[in-house]
């Protein structure tokens, strides 16, 4: 590095040979460059390469972080493979992924037609959707697991006045898994509503109002009109919601702990029990690198069908 | 055509940004380089040597520990102690600590649980203190038996007892009262208890006759070891390679709970921290909760009627868990080791143990603190403190074993099933005992 500034200090001085001086000049840029970028390739090599890699050799180790590591191959993969609890565990986050992403995606897009008039107070509203996104998740499972205790929970206060009997909620191993959906959808879907907003409010007006001259109902204005200029949120959304929720975390360490009876271990929970509760940090790390593979392939795949997309587009 | 300017010229606007971005770059990244040469053997050139203490405490107990820190550090100006919380809660430490060790940069003293210190000393890391304990003013023999047994790891010393606490049962006189049922003497069994359970359940008033934690971690866990206990059982059998509970002693232990589960005379409280169970019963919808001493002072301000009595029995025999806290010490080079013991003996020592005690909400270390008159004053004048002062004397304490978190997962996870109505105690514990053994068979 300091010899990057050396060299950037002596490009000040005068050249006269005019090769050297487009060498020096390229040179100088380079390094002018590189003096502007450095900041970023430290913070990501540092906090995003360095990790990546040192995970990836933890993962080919048995080791606990306390003493010294043994190189054991990827038998940590192969037992992984077989079980069981990190078995449950994927199909947790594959069932809560599965519900939250279309769940999320087409209440978003429900809410943000009907936000996308001109009503009284329509700014108010429009805030009001947003600001459980804003809500930290450690926040809003402490906030829900109260909402949500099976005996003294504001839920079941009001479904006893509906004449329902009382649900067992977080204590209940065949609803947990559910209620954490209903809860990443109450802040999610504010998300899902603001990209979907800024979207419609981009839909050119000629185009709607061409529409219905041409006769279209609200229906096929939708359908033909709204829907395909609405796609390139879509797949951001899907893109982005799926990544998300298949590294849910936080609300399930707050409210459910991975209970009842171990009905909401999803991948990443996994892992940190794994790493920190019974100091398997090796076994962990393998486990997080099959979820990180698992990313992988879905965001090339995505690209791929995007970019078939894009062909088809331009082919038109 | 290049023209020399004169040196006193402004800098361009990109040499500027240049080497300002450079030096901003230079100044980012100084701290992680320096990071990495430390190389000092414990004390500073003027002798005086600094540690640092992670309690992992909050409110009073912070409050407290600040002022014989303060005291300590007036007292011995050759040691300095800087004492924080970590910036953990004692809840996190674990994870906190593990990852320091890793890191390589860690504590002098650090707050440990008790089941968690046989796995945190593993590390080569931690400081033997072994040598330091047979010293005539430390008095290691005057520390309660499971206060030491706590703290050792495999016959070595590995820090010094932090705190200690039993279980006794907390009863609610009101709930008591009003159905007319006479509160428990202490000489009680575990038929009655879950019989009384029953009850003083009303599920019109939303009234419980007990609570137990359904998280599934160690505070569900260390409830039923002194069932087991009593019943003649064992966490770990003799050869360390089973546990020593699948057996009448272990299953009598979860037919209990599953009673309980089956009676809905349980507030299950299935959020981790147990917070809401304990405001259940201060809040007298609960008749009876077994807990520690800590509960006390927020019982007293929640101006709960309690009264506390011992745990019940089978056998008659009196038997509790202690379940205590460790100040676990690292080796950051002998004199810093050395500091942290004379500052441990310091902090455990007749005054300020008893500080520590009363205004904590814990109970003394050593037996000597538990007969002087400032302690037996305090027990005096706290409602329901006695019987666990007196349950110091006859309280055991968990092995402390590598493999405990292995065996306290699956335990756990059955105890949930009983509290939870799902499966029978045969099932759950055969269940629990295949995963447990599996796991204390491989080293």
């Amino acid at each position: 590095m300091k010899t990057q500034f050396r060299v950037a200090v002596v490009n000040r001085e005068p050249v006269r040979d005019p090769a050297r001086s487009l060498r020096r000049r390229r040179y100088g840029e380079a390094s002018t460059a590189w003096s502007y970028v450095l900041p970023s390739v430290a913070i990501i090599l540092g906090l995003g390469i360095v990790p990546m890699v040192w995970s990836l050799v933890l993962s080919l180790q048995s080791s606990d972080l306390i003493t010294p590591a043994q190189w054991v191959g990827l038998k940590n993969y192969e037992t992984l493979s077989h079980d069981p609890n990190f078995r449950a565990a994927v199909g947790h986050t594959l069932i809560y992924t599965a519900l939250f992403v279309p769940l999320s995606i087409a209440g978003g897009l429900g809410l943000a037609l009907l936000l996308n008039r001109k009503v009284r107070l329509i700014g108010l509203y429009r805030t009001l959707v947003f600001v459980p996104f804003v809500v930290s998740a450690t926040a809003q499972g402490v906030l829900f697991s109260f909402i949500f205790d099976s005996h003294f929970g504001l839920a079941n206060a009001v479904l006893h006045w509906f004449d329902i009997p009382a649900q067992g909620f977080f204590a209940d191993k065949s609803q947990a898994l559910y209620l954490l959906v209903l809860i990443a959808l109450w802040s999610g879907v504010g998300f899902c509503v603001v990209v979907y907003l800024a979207g419609l409010q981009d839909i050119p007006a000629e185009l709607v109002e061409a529409a219905s001259i041409d006769g279209a109902g609200r229906g096929a204005t939708f359908r033909f009109v709204v829907w395909p200029a609405l796609r390139p949120m879509t797949v951001f959304l899907l893109i982005w919601e799926t990544l998300q929720s298949l590294q849910v975390f936080d609300m399930v360490f707050v409210t459910t702990r991975g209970g009842p009876l171990e009905s909401t271990t999803v991948v990443v929970f996994f892992v940190w029990q794994q790493a920190f509760e019974v100091f398997n940090a090796g076994y962990a790390a393998a486990g997080a690198y099959v979820l990180a593979f698992g990313l992988l392939v879905l965001s090339i795949g995505i690209r791929l069908i995007r970019r078939g997309d894009e062909r088809k587009v331009s082919r038109r | 055509m290049t023209v020399r300017q004169p040196s006193g010229r402004m800098p361009t606007r990109r040499e500027l940004l240049r080497n300002g971005l450079g030096l901003a770059a230079l100044a980012g990244m100084s701290p992680l380089l320096g990071a990495c040469g430390s190389d000092d053997d414990g004390a500073s050139a003027d002798g005086t040597v600094t540690i640092t203490m992670w309690h992992g405490q909050e409110n009073q107990g912070k409050d407290t520990l600040d002022k014989i820190v303060a005291a300590f550090n007036a007292k011995n100006p050759k040691i300095k102690v800087n004492a924080s919380s970590g910036g953990v809660l004692a809840d996190s430490m674990l994870q906190k600590i593990t990852t320091a060790l890793a890191s390589g940069k860690y504590p002098d003293i650090a707050y440990i649980f008790g089941p968690d210190i046989a796995n945190v000393a593993r590390s080569p890391k931690v400081a033997n203190l072994q040598p330091f304990i047979t010293q005539p003013d430390v008095n290691w023999d005057d520390y309660y038996p499971a206060a030491r047994d706590a703290v050792t790891v495999d016959g070595k010393v590995r820090g010094f007892p932090a705190l200690i606490d039993n279980l006794c049962v907390a009863y609610n006189k009101k709930i008591f009262a009003a159905a007319g049922v006479p509160e428990p003497t202490g000489d009680w069994t575990w038929d009655e208890y879950v019989a009384t359970a029953k009850r003083l359940t009303d599920p019109a008033k939303g009234t419980f006759g007990t609570g137990w934690p359904a998280a599934g971690d160690e505070d569900c866990v260390w409830r039923i070891y002194p069932l087991i206990w009593d019943l003649g059982g064992s966490i770990v059998d003799g050869s360390g390679k089973k546990i020593g509970f699948d057996n009448d002693s272990g299953l009598k232990a979860l037919q209990v709970v599953h009673q309980l589960g089956a009676d809905k005379s349980v507030y299950a409280d299935t959020k981790p921290g147990s917070d809401q169970m304990y405001q259940v019963f201060t809040s007298g919808k609960m008749a009876m909760i077994p807990t520690g001493p800590w509960e006390l002072p927020v019982f007293i301000e929640a101006k709960s009627d309690y009264g506390v009595v011992p745990l019940p029995t089978f056998s008659g025999k009196r038997v509790t868990i202690a379940g205590p806290d460790t100040w676990t010490v690292f080796d950051n080079g002998k004199a810093k080791v050395k500091a942290a013991v004379e500052f441990l003996k310091f902090l455990t020592s007749g005054d300020q143990d008893v500080q520590w005690a009363t205004e904590a909400g814990s109970l003394p270390l050593r037996k000597s603190t538990a007969n002087l008159a400032e302690w037996k004053q305090h027990v005096d004048t706290t409602v329901g403190l006695k019987p666990f002062s007196d349950a110091l004397a006859y309280a055991k304490t968990r092995p402390t074993i590598r493999k405990y978190p292995q065996i306290s997962e699956p335990l756990g996870q059955a105890i949930v099933k009983m509290l939870l109505g799902q499966g029978t105690p045969e099932g759950a514990l055969s269940e629990l005992a295949k995963n447990a053994n599996a796991a204390l068979a491989t080293p």
